[in-house]
């Protein structure tokens, strides 16, 4: 082969990958951008100040392993939550966290995580919470970034101090037993969704395969409808779009005219599905994150068990 | 009286070793047998060869498809080459737990320790760069991803000598095993099904061990009071006058002849003469710090562990949930239907070490004696039961512990060496 069709060659190869190379540097047009960024728009952003990412991953040394370059790391069991008094993080110390990580008012938060997003959509949650306003989900997490084989870093990353200002938490996206107690009992209006597996949600099971029981009764709420949390995306995780949630919600009568609470077993799975009513649908949605290991273990509250694996009798 | 850790045929092709060693080893038949039977030793030394490359040829293959195996991907092709350039280091360097502390209770000969503290001294550094990475600031609450640092109390010095008589009874530790078994070991598997009982019986005892003890041990961390800097210091500090207090026990070196490097040297450097210790010793080291970085820290019987587990847990004899064992960093056992990474890790051990001994033609079957076995099931017993209570065993616990800068670590290894002396005082090892 001579030089010249070498270089040709060559050429073609490099037109060819440039090709694919370049991102579409649009948001899918069937989700709103203020909620749900693809990997092509975080890609081209990766170097924007304007724009922090977050990862909130379950499985130790993930993150540490290479993550997202530039993306901070957030620890779901001590930096998100408050595991002694079993609470969310407090307001001082998720504004000290999130200034550490550079984050100001005006910054836009996109998080993303193993696990499905599980995790990041309760950071999202804890930063609604706490009146951050632009914070958005990586469409398909952690699992699509790597599998498009996009570059991954083992840099720990500091930003300078951000000026996050926690306000005082948004009581109306968070339920406690009590909130979801009155609409069981008719005293106050709303629908309640159990977004676990269809064996959890009819008692046939405690709680999924290798996951510790924590409660001593099986079923549901009273009332509640079951839209496991994974009906909200397609089978490579990403999102579906607006037009396929809205229906597949309004099919078991979600559609936004009453107030949403969601639950599962921890909370974690259902602040996916808060995520998707409440920041892409624009539902008025609670989660109830004392979950089924609150209400299953309550005295004195009601539970559906159509499976009749009532505790003690079996 | 069979020599525990040396096949003969490396004895006849190095120098260094000592007389005694010499005179403990039983000559197996195995190779003479096999040369007079084929006539021809040129045909077996061809079968040999074509044997290891075939070997190490479906090991790459293996790799390079775990590799786009679904669920498996770069952690489990790694594990595999991991495993394969330990079998090799392990069986070239001959860096088995059992033979460097016996050399030095026994002999007086210091040179496999040698080996031991450039693996911890080349170990510790790289651990210190790939926590500076991992974990910047290591004085706030958390502990570094997956690092073996583990709980101290006396179940920890009690697992360890356990683990310590168990490698004399046996003739080696657990790696030790592996590697040896790729070398024509027939006690090794007698050892590591024992191993696999002692686990069991480990379970059994965990529960009262651990509300007793070691739910309330101390998980100590040097870099949280020292920093990085001041524990990679401590520790090197504490290697060297280790080092210094054993330079009498080292024998000469063979003498290394100057001149050019010729491939003919490289070749004969590689795969003939005994390799220096020290050399040994930072391959190993450098092994565990590309372990922890990619995939996991060096370990050889969570695989084990979890199979024992698996047994017990199905054939409902063992809780399902073992009260505190799965929140610790360590060797962790769980139960499994596949074959882990550990799993692959030390499939690759083995494989590694045969296809290096058929190579260097070191592999030898060792003769079997109703006794030998007895006392490798019994050994193997001893060990897995200490290395369940402790978490992991020389590989795990002492190299991947004391690397991370767990004080764990040091007194796992302190009462292994404890456990070794006793066990060869009371001659348990003959």
């Amino acid at each position: 082969m001579t030089i010249r069709r070498l270089l040709t060659l060559f050429a073609v190869v490099v037109l060819i990958a440039g090709g694919f190379a370049v991102p579409s540097l649009r948001a899918r047009a069937d989700l709103p951008e203020s909620a749900v960024v693809s990997t092509e728009w975080l890609a081209a952003r990766l170097n924007d100040p304007k724009v922090r990412v977050v990862e909130v991953s379950v499985v130790p040394g993930v993150y540490e392993r290479g993550h997202i370059p530039g993306a901070v790391n957030f620890v779901w069991h001590t930096d998100l939550v408050d595991p002694v008094i079993r609470d969310i993080a407090s307001p001082e110390a998720f504004q000290k966290l999130a200034r550490a990580a550079g984050i100001n008012n005006d910054t836009t938060v996109v998080l993303y995580g193993d696990n499905n997003n599980w995790f990041a959509a309760w950071g999202a949650w804890i930063f609604t919470i706490y009146g951050h306003e632009d914070v958005r989900l990586l469409d398909g997490g952690r699992a699509k970034w790597e599998r498009e084989n996009r570059p991954l870093s083992t840099q720990q990353v500091s930003h300078p101090e951000g000026n996050f200002t926690a306000k005082p938490a948004r009581r109306e996206i968070r339920a406690f037993l009590a909130d979801v107690l009155a609409v069981v009992k008719g005293e106050a209006e709303g629908v309640i969704v159990d977004i676990r597996s269809p064996a959890e949600y009819e008692g046939r099971i405690f709680a999924p395969e290798g996951f510790q029981e924590l409660a001593i009764r099986a079923g549901h709420i009273p009332g509640a409808v079951n839209v496991p949390w994974a009906k909200a995306v397609k089978e490579d995780g990403t999102f579906k779009s607006v037009e396929e949630l809205r229906q597949l919600y309004a099919s078991v009568g979600v559609d936004g005219s009453k107030k949403i609470y969601v639950y599962c077993r921890i909370g974690e799975r259902s602040s996916h599905t808060w995520f998707v009513l409440s920041k892409i649908l624009g539902y008025d949605v609670a989660q109830y994150d004392g979950s089924w290991t609150e209400w299953g273990n309550a005295v004195g509250v009601p539970i559906a068990n159509p499976a009749g694996t009532v505790w003690g009798r079996q | 009286m069979q020599s525990a850790c040396q096949s003969p045929t490396l004895l006849a092709r190095s120098g260094a070793d000592s007389k005694s060693d010499m005179a403990e080893t039983t000559l197996g038949g195995g190779v003479k047998a096999a040369s007079t039977s084929l006539n021809n030793p040129r045909v077996v030394a061809a079968v040999r060869m074509g044997l290891a490359w075939l070997i190490l040829g479906a090991l790459v293959a293996l790799a390079f498809s775990l590799h786009d195996t679904p669920n498996r991907g770069a952690g489990a092709s790694l594990s595999l080459l991991i495993g394969v350039a330990l079998g090799v280091i392990f069986q070239r360097g001959r860096f088995c737990f059992f033979c460097i502390f016996r050399d030095f209770i026994e002999n007086r000969n210091s040179s496999g320790l040698f080996a031991l503290l450039s693996a911890l001294a080349v170990g510790g550094i790289g651990y210190a760069i790939v926590f500076g990475a991992f974990m910047p600031n290591p004085s706030g609450q958390y502990l570094p991803p997956n690092a073996h640092i583990g709980p101290v109390s006396w179940v920890l010095a009690a697992g360890g000598l356990a683990f310590g008589i168990g490698m004399a009874l046996s003739g080696a530790c657990i790696s030790g095993h592996l590697y040896r078994m790729g070398e024509g070991y027939a006690r090794a598997p007698f050892a590591l099904f024992g191993a696999l009982v002692g686990f069991g019986v480990g379970f059994f005892t965990w529960h009262t061990l651990y509300v007793e003890a070691i739910s309330v041990a101390p998980v100590a961390w040097l870099p949280k009071t020292l920093g990085y800097g001041g524990s990679l210091a401590f520790h090197l500090a504490v290697l060297s006058l280790i080092a210094v207090l054993l330079l009498r026990y080292l024998p000469e070196l063979p003498a290394q002849a100057g001149g050019k490097l010729t491939w003919q040297r490289i070749y004969q450097a590689v795969f003939v003469t005994r390799w220096n210790p020290l050399v040994t010793g930072a391959l190993v080291g450098i092994v565990g710090t590309i372990a922890y970085f990619r995939v996991s820290p060096l370990g050889v019987t969570s695989q084990l562990g979890s199979l024992a587990r698996t047994a017990l847990t199905e054939a409902g004899w063992l809780a399902e949930r073992l009260v505190g064992l799965d929140s610790f960093a360590g060797c962790a056992t769980r139960v499994t239907h596949t074959i882990t990474n550990n799993g692959f890790l030390i499939g690759g051990l083995v494989a590694g070490s045969l296809a290096i001994a058929l190579f260097t033609n070191r592999f030898q079957l060792s003769r079997l004696t109703l006794r030998n076995v007895l006392t490798a099931l019994l050994g193997g017993v001893l060990m897995g039961w200490g290395a369940m209570v402790s978490l992991g065993c020389t590989v795990g616990t002492l190299l991947s512990g004391i690397s991370a800068f767990a004080v764990s670590g040091w007194v796992f290894g302190a009462a292994v060496f404890a456990g070794v002396w006793l066990g060869i005082k009371l001659r348990l090892s003959e």
